[in-house]
Parts: structure tokens; C-alpha cells; sequence
């Protein structure tokens, strides 16, 4: 959890709170907040690993631009962190490196 | 396939304008929005949950887009209204190839206005893709409509007015701000800016309201200075920031770092031209509007007839002239598709182009001092990452020069530069102004990386699932914050 509260609480009145997991593990986000905010409130920058030098990568444009927010959001991967809505359960992990699946 | 007489893409302030003054006139009119709710980013409105407790407190740009998204909420009857909706091709006999929950689909126009805005100019410098390196926009788009702080001890760099308003926002939330990098200088031009503001004193007094509040809350703004790198371990924790000439190349000797967790970009921004490049209007490249832009008519009509475009993303401007733009367009439409006859749309085109001509001598002056200068471009490093997505570093793109690439698409054969899933949004106008530079080349003969179908990515699963079905009915419009009762009891 982070040490200062980044959600701002005045003048805008929030909707209710819930759960989702983030690799496995519970964080809060709000109604009306996307998977971005909610992990940037929660302290976690980095959202995905770079396939070629598996650097981390986090939230930049903001607006659906970059794609550099991809994540894999309810097993489907490459879905963007800044665009999609944080709903009760749901499923959040980080992208890592794409590795073919040995058969 | 369905057709619309009138289709705008875009519902920020110059789509939103333009759909209102065509519908006005009888127009029939779609418009088709990205979002789950209108407003585009400058009047972007709350998602569902939040509820707008004092909309005074959120500054002039909520208010005044409540009033023009009422406005269009109250022409419903004749505006047909699709949110979530990606146009990711355009193609031959005026058809619009669509994205919409989950589904494509096809749309026809006769008249068609793009208004698809702008993003933050991308800069490459080493340590810019960490996690902690925000755009402005982005920044501002998570304190403003979500409400959260980009970090707890934050850096602006840049330049332009829009950095002192993201400064007063981030302020006026109780964020912690270490200082305010303006890359130009504004203190030696400050005398001719005074005499190009003359006569447009909404905008001075607005710039001198954000100007008090920075001052008021101690934050330093320190003028010719830029950020040279951002330095941490998987994320920010510290940027080095130096003085910088008139050429905004840095005096290294003035170089110092500063602890920092948040880094928050602004260098103007870059128009968002896929739409109207692959619907083969001819474009120039004007750098204080944008790169490359539209040629345009005095109705904001491109190269190609039927076609118009308007707002930052046809020349970056500003809501302000956006929503001039959108009128005149709108009457334009609708006098071409007869509902206006041209003496009636002439008399009320005119008031609005005077409006247009008066910003326009003002922002001259902020243009020339906020013009992205050379020595922004030569920031990068042989290891700094230009393509994000496929990760090609400088190293890589200089190779690829010296094997005598000419153009900057032939990067992209070369290098895989552009070739990522940004689509060359962010490694595409910075490669232009670094070959721009080094060649010492005009622009056009660099040429751009051509946009393609489809523009952003879609999935094939949602390329396969044609539904023309989904098309028939809009959605209604909410406008967030005061609801229409409370609104016109205030009145």
C-alpha cells in the first residue's frame, strides 16, 4: 500500500468501493475508476515487461494512445490498463514477456 | 450498409459544435465518438459512479462543456448518436468502416467531418520510458475525470500554456508539485506577447488565474529549462534537469538532479491525422500547428470534397477555436447539403470567422515561444528506446540513415520503427524532427509513416463478427455533474 493517499476526495463524490485481484492479490478501486487509476492509487506502476528487453513499462498517454498500459485483464491479454473500467472481481496480471507455450 | 447525410467523428468540442449547427439546420447528422461519454478529453466527463459535488471547483473547462454537451442532448431527435464507436477505416465510395461492442460494421456519408483532437508530443530522452513518465494529458486525464494523483512528488516539464493548467489542477487536488520546467523563454517576449493579447482578455485573465495559484502554493517556474534524463530503479526516482539555450540545447554545467517520483510531459501536442490521410486528403507540415495537418478551405473543407475537418487535430488550437471551427463547418454542411441557402449561411458564417481571425493574432505569439526548438531532438542517446513498441533504439534508426534511408517509412522496412501497436503515434513525429534536423531536409520530403486500416488495433474476432445490426438506434447523451433540472432552475 502506498504511503500518501493518491485519490483526491473533494469536490467529486466517488461511487461505491469494491475488490479486484491484482496477480493474484486483493487491491480497492472504485466505481467509474479504470484498472490504471486503481493500481496507480494502489501504488503499482509497472504493468506490463517488454518483449525484446523486458523492461517495465506503465501508464504514459492516458488515453488509449501508447499501448503501453496492455494487461492481461480477465485472461484476455492486450487490453488496455487506461481504457478499461475496474469492475467488483475482477481479474488483473501483469503482462509479461510473450514466451511460445512449449506443446 | 446504413447512410447519413452528415457524419462527424469525434465528440469533442468541434464535433460536438459542428453536429449541433448542422442539426440545427434540419441536417440529419451521426456522430460517432470513441468514448463511453461525450466531451473528448478537454470536456471530458465523469464514468458512471462518480458524482460532481462542486463543478465550480473543477475549473472553467467543466462548465463550459456542460453547457455545450446540453446544448447536443437537446437535439437528440435529430442527432444520431453512437459512443464506443472506433472508425478504423476509411474506404472507397464514402464508407466508414466501424468498431462497436464487439462487433463491425459498415456507415456511408455524403458529408463527412473529422475531429479526432490531438495527443501530447512525444519526446525521447534517456530514462523517458520508465514507469513515472507521464504525458501531460495523461496526467491530467487521471487527476481531473478519475481523480487520482499521477504520484506524490511531481515534476512538470515542457511547454505552453497547458502545463499551468494541469499545475492548477494538480494543486487544487493537493498534489505536491517540485517545480515547473517552461522550455521557452516567455520573460524576454513577455512585451510582444502583451501586444498580441490585446483585445482577447478572456485569455489573459484565465492564463493570470493559473499564474496566481502556482505562485500562491510556492511552486517554482523556472524558465529555459528542460529535462535531460529520468533516472531509477524500475521507475522514477529522480530527474536531471539543466538550463537550456535558445535552441533548447542544455548547458550541461547547469545540469543538477532533482528527487522526484513523477515526471509529467507537455511539449505541445501532435494532431491526429490518420482519418483524414487515409481518406487521401492533401496535408502540409506546419510544426507550430502540429506536423502534418490538412490543407484546408476557409469552411474547413479538405482536399477532397465532402470532406472537412476541424480542432486540434486540423491545426492545434485550442477549444476555443474548435468550436468556431465546428460551426462554420456545420453551416457549410448543411448549406451544401441543402437545407441553409448560401446567403443565410455566409451571414452566419461571418461572426465566427472574425472571432477566429482575433485568437488567431494571439496565438502567434505563443507559438513562436513554445515551438519545439532542435536541441529537444538531440536528447536521446544511442541506448534510448525511439520506437516504444518494438523497442528500435537510436542506434538502430542511425544505422538505418547511413544505409541511405531517405524517407522515414523506409524505417519502418529497415528498423520496424512505427511498426508496433501505437501505430508510429509515438516514435513517428519525434523521428521526423530528428531526420528533419539531421538531413536538413524539408518535411514533406522525409515524408510520414502512412497510417493504415485499421488504425488502431482491433481484433480479428471483432473484424469477423460483422453486425450492421447494432447500427440502427443511438444511444442518449448523459452530461455528467448538474442534471438539466437543477440547471435550468440556476438559470
Amino acid at each position: 500500500m502506498p504511503k500518501v493517499e493518491k485519490r483526491v476526495f473533494k469536490d467529486v463524490e466517488r461511487g461505491r468501493s469494491f475488490e479486484i485481484q491484482l496477480d493474484g492479490e486483493k487491491i480497492v478501486a472504485y466505481e467509474g475508476e479504470t484498472i490504471g487509476a486503481a493500481l496507480l492509487a494502489a501504488g503499482r506502476r509497472t504493468l506490463r515487461y517488454t518483449n525484446k528487453f523486458e523492461h517495465p513499462r506503465g501508464l504514459y498517454c492516458g488515453i488509449g494512445l501508447c499501448q503501453e498500459c496492455r494487461m492481461i485483464i480477465n485472461g484476455v491479454p492486450n487490453t488496455q490498463a487506461c481504457q478499461t473500467l475496474a469492475t467488483p472481481g475482477c481479474q488483473v496480471e501483469t503482462q509479461k514477456k510473450f514466451r511460445k507455450q512449449e506443446s | 450498409m446504413k447512410e447519413s447525410e452528415f457524419v462527424v467523428i469525434g465528440g469533442g468540442p468541434g464535433g460536438v459544435a459542428a453536429a449541433i449547427e448542422a442539426a440545427k439546420a434540419g441536417v440529419n447528422v451521426a456522430l460517432l465518438d470513441e468514448n463511453e461519454r461525450l466531451g473528448g478529453q478537454v470536456f471530458r466527463q465523469f464514468e458512471k459512479g462518480f458524482k460532481v459535488a462542486d463543478p465550480d471547483a473543477l475549473g472553467m473547462d467543466f462548465n463550459e462543456g456542460q453547457e455545450l454537451l446540453l446544448q447536443f442532448s437537446s437535439l437528440q431527435d435529430q442527432i444520431r448518436y453512437l459512443n464506443n464507436t472506433l472508425v478504423w477505416g476509411i474506404f472507397k465510395d464514402h464508407t466508414l468502416a466501424l468498431a462497436r461492442n464487439g462487433t463491425s460494421s459498415n456507415l456511408s456519408f455524403k458529408h463527412l467531418l473529422v475531429a479526432t483532437g490531438a495527443y501530447d508530443r512525444p519526446v525521447p530522452f534517456p530514462g523517458w520510458t520508465l514507469p513515472g513518465v507521464f504525458t501531460a494529458g495523461g496526467a491530467q486525464k487521471l487527476v481531473k475525470s478519475e481523480r487520482v494523483l499521477p504520484g506524490e512528488n511531481i515534476l512538470l516539464a515542457g511547454t505552453g500554456p497547458l502545463q499551468v493548467v494541469l499545475a492548477d489542477q494538480i494543486l487544487k487536488a493537493g498534489g505536491k508539485i517540485e517545480a515547473i520546467l517552461e522550455a521557452g523563454n516567455f520573460g524576454k517576449q513577455w512585451l510582444q506577447g502583451l501586444i498580441g493579447i490585446w483585445g482577447n482578455w478572456d485569455f489573459l485573465k484565465e492564463g493570470l488565474r493559473y499564474w496566481h495559484s502556482i505562485r500562491k502554493a510556492g511552486v517554482p517556474l523556472l524558465r529555459s529549462h528542460i529535462v535531460l534524463e529520468a533516472r531509477g530503479d524500475g521507475q522514477v526516482e529522480e530527474a536531471v534537469i539543466a538550463k537550456v539555450d535558445k535552441n533548447w540545447r542544455p548547458k550541461l554545467n547547469t545540469a543538477r538532479s532533482v528527487k522526484v517520483d513523477t515526471i509529467c510531459l507537455g511539449y505541445g501536442l501532435v494532431s491526429s491525422t490518420e482519418l483524414t490521410m487515409l481518406a487521401e486528403c492533401e496535408h502540409k507540415y506546419d510544426l507550430r500547428l502540429g506536423g502534418y495537418i490538412p490543407l484546408r478551405k476557409a469552411n474547413m473543407e479538405t482536399s477532397v470534397p465532402g470532406i472537412y475537418a476541424v480542432g486540434d487535430g486540423a491545426g492545434v488550437a485550442g477549444k476555443k477555436v474548435a468550436i468556431i471551427e465546428g460551426c462554420i463547418a456545420g453551416i457549410s454542411a448543411a448549406c451544401s447539403l441543402g437545407y441553409l441557402s448560401s446567403t443565410i449561411a455566409r451571414e452566419r458564417i461571418k461572426p465566427y470567422q472574425k472571432r477566429l481571425n482575433k485568437i488567431n493574432r494571439f496565438r502567434k505569439i505563443l507559438d513562436d515561444i513554445s515551438l519545439p526548438r532542435k536541441g529537444l531532438y538531440e536528447l536521446a542517446t544511442d541506448e534510448t528506446v525511439i520506437c516504444r513498441c518494438e523497442e528500435v533504439t537510436l542506434k538502430q534508426l542511425k544505422a538505418a540513415l547511413a544505409d541511405d534511408t531517405i524517407q522515414i517509412k523506409d524505417f519502418k522496412r529497415m528498423t520496424r520503427m512505427g511498426m508496433g501497436s501505437c501505430e508510429g503515434r509515438m516514435c513517428g513525429p519525434s523521428a521526423i524532427e530528428m531526420m528533419r534536423h539531421r538531413l536538413n531536409a524539408p518535411a514533406e520530403d522525409i515524408g510520414c509513416l502512412r497510417p493504415r486500416p485499421s488504425i488502431k488495433p482491433v481484433a480479428l474476432g471483432v473484424l469477423a463478427a460483422n453486425n450492421t445490426m447494432s447500427m440502427v438506434s443511438g444511444v442518449s447523451v448523459q452530461v455528467s455533474g448538474r442534471d438539466r433540472g437543477q440547471r435550468t432552475e440556476n438559470k
